[in-house]
């Protein structure tokens, strides 16, 4: 993959039209990135760590005309999951800007939608739930090798996405606190996933309108479920019937529309995504997954009342098109309620994130402080409350945690 | 009779020569004022690099660094600017399509890399302050002449330049700042100082210094604008000009600041 992506940087360093000398490459290189350290214990016992990392993240970035390179990587030690201690390659890619169009290749993380904190149109870049959704979007949002084309208009902006090689998504497995089902524990076979044949890519467009007043978006997306579907059948082991599993992943086709529209002190918007063709289990679990469609929908809010206030609210929908005989609620609702406050001269920031399940009346607060001790110094103190009568915020229940973390950019 | 039509025929000649000049030397109204100081001439483009130092009673600072690039259309004008320092809101961009029409909001999206997307952000309110410092959204801006009723107070010297002082009360009652006094130089129709009121009395004063001419325009290089009540002020220093570049209409797009950086 790494070789891949020197052979694409390589290939690009001749069209960037860089007559520069290594020298002056090098002066054109600007470096930067954080270094942070981060750690969360159950608050039902404060001496069980939910998470202990310390990490940097270096990026590295240089302009040659309309070319653009930039990359950049993570080193992290993880006391508490062994195995994402070590260094990774985040993003690297190349930009270049022409009349009219400009395009990105390689490794990215592409950010759609217009939501905050739910993914509805935003499916581009698979999550990463190593600890849930805890972590900051960046490290929630997995980067994917792409080329990305876009004609740019007056008000309007066309994309073209051609995404090459599948990556899936990252659930939480092993020794994470954060494991809803452990897998390893399942028969199976190993998860299948797409090779990398052409035929096996996937393939994004979206059209936006930047209009005096509106923002709007349009957009469709050919592409493979991120979550592999476990597909089961009895068969004999050991002198007893098991269930095996075979977990595959399935193409998945999105339709999507955003919109964005603000009015005096507030800020409407909504988006809807239409996904065709995904897997869904059963009530009964040893029945295979069964496909449907599915309609997800947002609306949300923005008031800035003034006086560094914020308060955002959203409510969301998903609607499966036939819900019998699936174990999830054919309709299921989400309300977000998110309420900010910048004080002592934007050097302290108070926020609460609070989200709530309806169906399963789960409960997810996240109450967060953030100061600034210095100029790219900050403290963060967090606290993440997990309850519910079931559902996914009532499995968490005992990682309900409290959290610090000290971040040093440069 | 000839001689007391000449006489008559004479001295409407005079009246004549003298109306103009003498409609002339009328004081101009508050509201003239503020139109001279809204279309002084600044060029059909800007960009500049600034730095805003914010102090407190302490002494302690906080330093940003950002580039900004504007561009007018007729009465109305879009900028955009990208921050540089400190390190943590660095890639941070603020587009705004400014319009004269004060019954209409301005356009203004912001971009954050932590989110690596742009969100759209209200235009009407404009009273905060900007990024901790002392100046509001407003004060970064473009305020219409139309959102306040001025009144010309007197004129006086300041910095021994000759000063129109012009107090504008602003029509919008849920505003916090309820009414400014400028005190703004007649050969250069630029405000000096500006006093800003709230409901108990003074709280913040604008003064510029160090003001040059660049490519025949009036350039302030040091604004200082302190707040009387906490003590806390910010000092926005230009660190290079330049006028009528031709900036392309696509660098105020969202296209561009979606890229995350100033191209």
């Amino acid at each position: 993959m790494i070789l891949r992506l020197l052979l694409l940087l390589l290939i690009a360093l001749p069209a960037a039209n860089c007559r520069a000398g290594w020298e002056q490459i090098a002066e054109k290189v600007q470096l930067s990135g954080y270094g942070e350290t981060f750690h969360a214990a159950r608050i039902r016992n404060l001496s069980e760590m939910n998470s202990s990392r310390t990490g940097v993240r270096l990026e590295a970035a240089a302009e040659f005309g309309p070319a653009y390179f930039f990359v950049s990587g993570d080193g992290e030690k993880n006391w508490k999951l062994a195995d994402e201690s070590g260094f990774s390659l985040h993003e690297a890619w190349f930009d270049y800007v022409g009349d009219g169009w400009d395009m990105r290749l390689g490794r990215q993380i592409i950010i759609w939608g217009k939501a905050d904190g739910i993914q509805i149109t935003d499916l581009v870049s698979p999550p990463n739930y190593t600890e849930y959704i805890t972590r900051d979007l960046d490290e929630i949002r997995l980067p994917v090798t792409a080329a990305k084309f876009r004609l740019l208009g007056d008000v309007a902006v066309t994309e073209f996405i051609w995404i090459p090689f599948f990556k899936a998504a990252v659930l939480a497995d092993g020794e994470s606190p954060w494991q809803q089902v452990d897998r390893e524990a399942l028969w199976h076979k190993a998860v299948e996933e797409p090779d990398d044949a052409l035929a096996n890519g996937e393939f994004a467009t979206r059209m936006s309108l930047y209009l005096s007043g509106l923002d709007l978006a349009f957009s469709a997306f050919y592409t493979w479920d991120d979550f592999a579907t476990w597909h089961r059948r009895m068969e004999e082991r050991d002198g007893s019937d098991e269930l095996y599993y075979t977990p595959r992943h399935h193409r998945l086709t999105v339709f999507g529309a955003e919109f964005s529209r603000p009015q005096g002190d507030f800020v409407f918007r909504g988006e809807a995504a239409a996904l065709l063709g995904r897997y869904f289990e059963a009530k009964n679990s040893n029945y295979n997954p069964l496909k449907r469609n599915l309609f997800n929908w947002l609306l949300g809010c923005d008031w800035t009342p003034g006086n560094q206030w914020t308060l955002m609210t959203q409510i969301s929908g998903s609607s499966v098109s036939d819900a019998e005989p699936l174990l999830r609620d054919r309709h299921t609702l989400l309300l977000t309620l998110n309420i900010s406050k910048k004080l002592l001269r934007e050097t302290l920031i108070l926020s609460n994130m609070l989200y709530y399940s309806v169906n399963d009346k789960g409960v997810l607060d996240r109450a967060q402080m953030q100061y600034e001790v210095s100029d790219g110094v900050a403290f963060y103190l967090g606290l993440d409350l997990f309850d519910g009568e079931s559902g996914t915020f009532n499995t968490y229940r005992d990682n309900s945690q409290l959290w610090c973390k000290l971040r040093y950019s440069f | 009779m000839v001689r007391f039509s000449v006489v008559l025929t004479l001295f409407m000649i005079c009246l004549l020569l003298l109306a103009g000049p003498l409609a002339a030397q009328e004081p101009l109204t508050g509201r003239e004022i503020m139109v001279r100081v809204d279309e002084r001439a600044d060029g059909d483009d800007r960009t500049s690099k600034m730095r805003m130092t914010l102090t407190n009673k302490r002494g302690r600072t906080r330093v940003r660094e950002m580039s900004s690039l504007a561009k007018d259309y007729g009465k109305d004008s879009k900028s955009v600017i990208y921050f540089l320092k400190p390190a943590d809101v660095r890639g941070t961009a603020f587009l705004s399509w400014n319009y004269d029409d004060s019954s209409r909001d301005d356009d203004k999206w912001l971009y954050l890399p932590a989110l690596k997307k742009e969100r759209r952000i209200s235009g009407s309110s404009n009273n905060d302050y900007f990024m901790g410092s002392d100046f509001t959204y407003d004060d970064m801006g473009d305020r219409s002449v139309d959102e306040d009723e001025h009144r010309l107070l007197r004129v006086e010297m300041l910095d021994d330049r000759r000063c129109w002082v012009v107090e504008s009360v602003s029509l919008d009652e849920d505003e916090t700042c309820r009414k400014r006094v400028l005190w703004v130089a007649q050969e250069l129709d630029l405000p000096l100082r500006i006093d800003y009121f709230d409901k108990d009395g003074l709280y913040r004063r604008y003064q510029a210094f160090d003001i040059q001419t660049v490519a025949g325009y009036s350039v302030v290089y040091r604004k200082l604008m302190e707040n009387i009540l906490t003590h806390h002020q910010t000092l926005l220093e230009l660190a290079e000009i330049k006028f009528d570049q031709g900036i392309a209409d696509a660098v105020f797009r969202v296209s561009a600041l979606q890229r995350g950086r100033l191209r």
